[in-house]
């Protein structure tokens, strides 16, 4: 199944090439978890970000437990700060 | 020490203008910019004054990073008590006047009493005159800078004034510098406006210097080699937020009504570098403040076939754009998705001198007073106010700025105006100031730091914004609210910006180059939380209190509607006892006697 990711900010240089402005579409096995699927964006573990999947915010202790599914919405922000 | 150690004192009602000592006592307390200015402030003036009265005083403060080689060493805070909330007003503003005004000679300028005709003020150097403003008193900011700078021919003379929103005494006029500048809260205008003071025109050929200058720079070069992210702030500029709040669901919306706003996409930084249909791309460049080598600042053009400026060439050109804070209130706040409608309504802000999170706060207000019924064409002269309409939002802009039709009910802020037609409630203020972009119930910290905000509502008293964004519980709010409270008020007060925090900089690297600077050991944490205690002092006196430091109905009983905070409201009886706790504070949120006497402020 191919999942759709969106990233904000600075977390788009992560995005594959040929992606549009902040998303892609990653391919992923059925019953893969979301460290899998953030593996593949080859993001630093150190590099902070806060993962949503369907409106709810992901705690990072759970990303290896947490199952993606074909219709899952997955954002990823980077928390920046003022404005 | 990179104080200049000297004040300029105007009294407007006797035209004198005096040099001045700095007290270095006090700076050694306060630092500078808003925490020292403060002190001046509230030791010169009754704080119950009217702020509209010759009582105000108005002080232009810069800090001892302000015009040195430091990275984003270019802020001055305007301090006086402010129009739009009765409260302390510390507004803070980078461009290049801050620089100059240092570069002057003068860490402050103090303006007292108020002219009974239009004047400006002309300072180089130590050359100081008050000026008959009689041919510029009823232009716009940018129409005055041009006549000035073409009357001193000096490319380098800089400019902080008002238009006509502060000559009308717009209850959130700001005071611009450099044309799309500003010192945008609380109604600084609006003072400067009631003391018939139009503009101040500065040149600096003094220079700022450190003690040891070597040393200085060893760290200046030092600490920007720790800053990180440049790239993408100086492409994306603030307005990097709105997919991240929008996202995250904290995006205020039609006037609070949600935290997500549908049209989001069309006004974030992907919608502002694309070409729309006619070719015409919103972002011209970026641009960057005295000193500063991140460069956040949108510098936009409006495609010239939109409705707001087709056939209106004095519009074509480029000029401030859409930050985050501006797309929030002149956008998503009043649910305008047109790019082209809020960088017009932002211009204008800019052009007539308004603060736009006041003014499309006050917009948002009166849409939903319009919606519900409470008020109608009668009332708005004809115009269509529905959420979501561009049209309304250009045209009530420019007769607020303008001072005519609804424009003048517009310009009394949302408070006042939700007053007059019946439904306080609808007003999404504390302290009578407007909400900035973030919505506190699904970030709970950010609704204890409006509720807290000496100056109202505002997203730069406070830096919740990590915790926020990781977790809604409110658990260890209070804590980062009152200590990031405190830090925040040290980096106004040293003349560097904010921004840096969100490029990597930590307050060790705020601190090190403010003790590089000043030559000393700093502790941003005590001189943070004195500067914290007096202006919450000037505002007890000014008669604020406990019952001011709350949030709309709305916020405190509305669950929001989506996002990671869906189903909450903001717990601020959770949070707001450990707050006052923790600042040393009784129940009804006064400093005890044991703390003004730990911090020597009593």
């Amino acid at each position: 199944m191919d999942i759709s990711v969106t990233l904000f900010g600075g977390l788009r240089h992560f995005l594959p090439a040929g992606s549009s402005f902040n998303k892609c579409s990653l391919p992923l096995a059925e019953g893969e978890r979301l460290d899998a699927l953030l593996a593949k964006l080859s993001i630093p573990p150190q590099k902070a970000y806060i993962v949503i999947i369907n409106d709810v915010k992901v705690s990072r202790e759970d990303y290896a437990d947490i199952t993606i599914h074909s219709d899952d919405e997955v954002v990823l922000l980077p928390p920046i700060k003022g404005g | 020490m990179a104080w200049q150690k000297q004040i300029l004192r105007v009294n407007l009602s006797t035209g004198s203008c005096n040099v001045e000592p700095l007290n270095m006592e006090w700076a050694e307390a306060f630092l500078g910019s808003r925490g020292l200015a403060s002190k001046y402030l509230y030791e010169e003036m009754d704080p119950a004054a009217d702020a509209l009265s010759a009582e105000n005083k108005v002080i232009f403060a810069t800090g001892p990073l302000t015009g040195t080689m430091a990275s984003t060493g270019g802020r001055y805070t305007v301090v006086t008590k402010g129009a739009l909330t009765g409260a302390i007003a510390c507004s803070n503003s980078g461009g290049k006047f801050g620089g100059e005004l240092k570069n002057a000679g003068y860490d402050m300028l103090i303006i007292e009493g108020e002219s009974d005709k239009p004047v400006y003020l002309h300072i180089e150097d130590d050359k100081v005159e008050i000026c008959d403003a009689s041919d510029i008193w009823g232009k716009t900011v940018w129409e005055t800078e041009d006549l000035l700078a073409k009357k001193y021919s000096d490319p380098l003379m800089r400019f902080a004034g008002i238009g006509q929103a502060g000559e009308t005494l717009c209850r959130y006029a700001c005071v611009v510098n450099d044309k799309h500048r500003a010192a945008g809260r609380s109604g600084v205008g609006a003072v400067m406006g009631s003391k018939k003071l139009k503009t101040i025109a500065v040149r600096g050929t003094r220079g700022v210097r450190a003690k040891n200058p070597k040393a200085f720079y060893d760290i200046v070069n030092a600490v920007n080699a720790r800053m990180t992210d440049r790239e993408e702030m100086a492409r994306d500029g603030t307005l990097a937020m709105m997919d991240v709040t929008n996202g995250f669901g904290s995006l205020p919306t039609r006037n609070n009504r949600s935290v997500r706003f549908e049209g989001a996409n069309k006004l974030n930084p992907e919608a502002m570098h694309t070409p729309n249909a006619n070719g015409h791309t919103n972002i011209v460049t970026n641009g960057a403040c005295f000193g500063c080598t991140i460069g956040c600042g949108r510098i936009c053009k409006i495609d010239p076939t939109h409705f707001s400026v087709k056939d209106r060439p004095e519009y074509h050109g480029a000029s401030g754009g859409l930050e985050y804070e501006t797309a929030y209130a002149l956008g998503a706040a009043c649910g305008v998705d047109d790019i082209d409608a809020a960088t017009f309504a932002g211009f204008i802000c800019n052009e007539y001198g308004m603060d736009p999170i006041s003014m499309g706060g006050t917009i948002a207000a009166a849409m939903e007073l319009y919606d519900i019924g409470a008020i109608d064409d009668s009332v708005t002269g004809g115009i269509k106010l529905e959420f979501g309409s561009a049209e309304a939002l250009c045209q009530i802009a420019e007769l607020t700025g303008k001072g005519e039709g609804f424009g003048v009910d517009i310009a009394m802020g949302s408070k006042r105006l939700c007053e007059k037609y019946g439904h306080p409630d609808l007003s999404m203020t504390v302290k009578g100031q407007e909400f900035a972009a973030y919505d506190g119930r699904s970030m709970q910290g950010m609704g204890l730091a409006y509720a807290t905000s000496n100056r109202g509502a505002c997203h730069l008293r406070a830096d919740p914004y990590g915790h926020d964004f990781e977790t809604t519980d409110t658990p260890g709010k209070a804590k980062v609210v009152a200590e990031s409270q405190r830090d925040v008020a040290f980096i106004d007060s040293s003349g560097l910006c904010l921004f840096p925090g969100g490029c990597g900089w930590g307050m060790d690297d705020y601190i090190e180059l403010v003790n590089g600077a000043c030559d000393g050991s700093w502790d941003s944490q005590q001189t943070g939380e004195r500067i914290w205690n007096l202006e919450k002092l000037f505002n007890l006196k000014a008669g604020l209190g406990k019952k001011d430091d709350t949030l709309p109905k709305r916020i405190l009983t509305e669950p929001a509607d989506v996002g990671t905070g869906k189903g909450l409201v903001c717990k601020l009886d959770e949070m707001l006892p450990e707050y006052y706790q923790l600042n040393g504070w009784d129940a009804e949120g006064v400093p005890t006697e044991e703390t003004l006497q730990r911090l020597n402020l009593n």
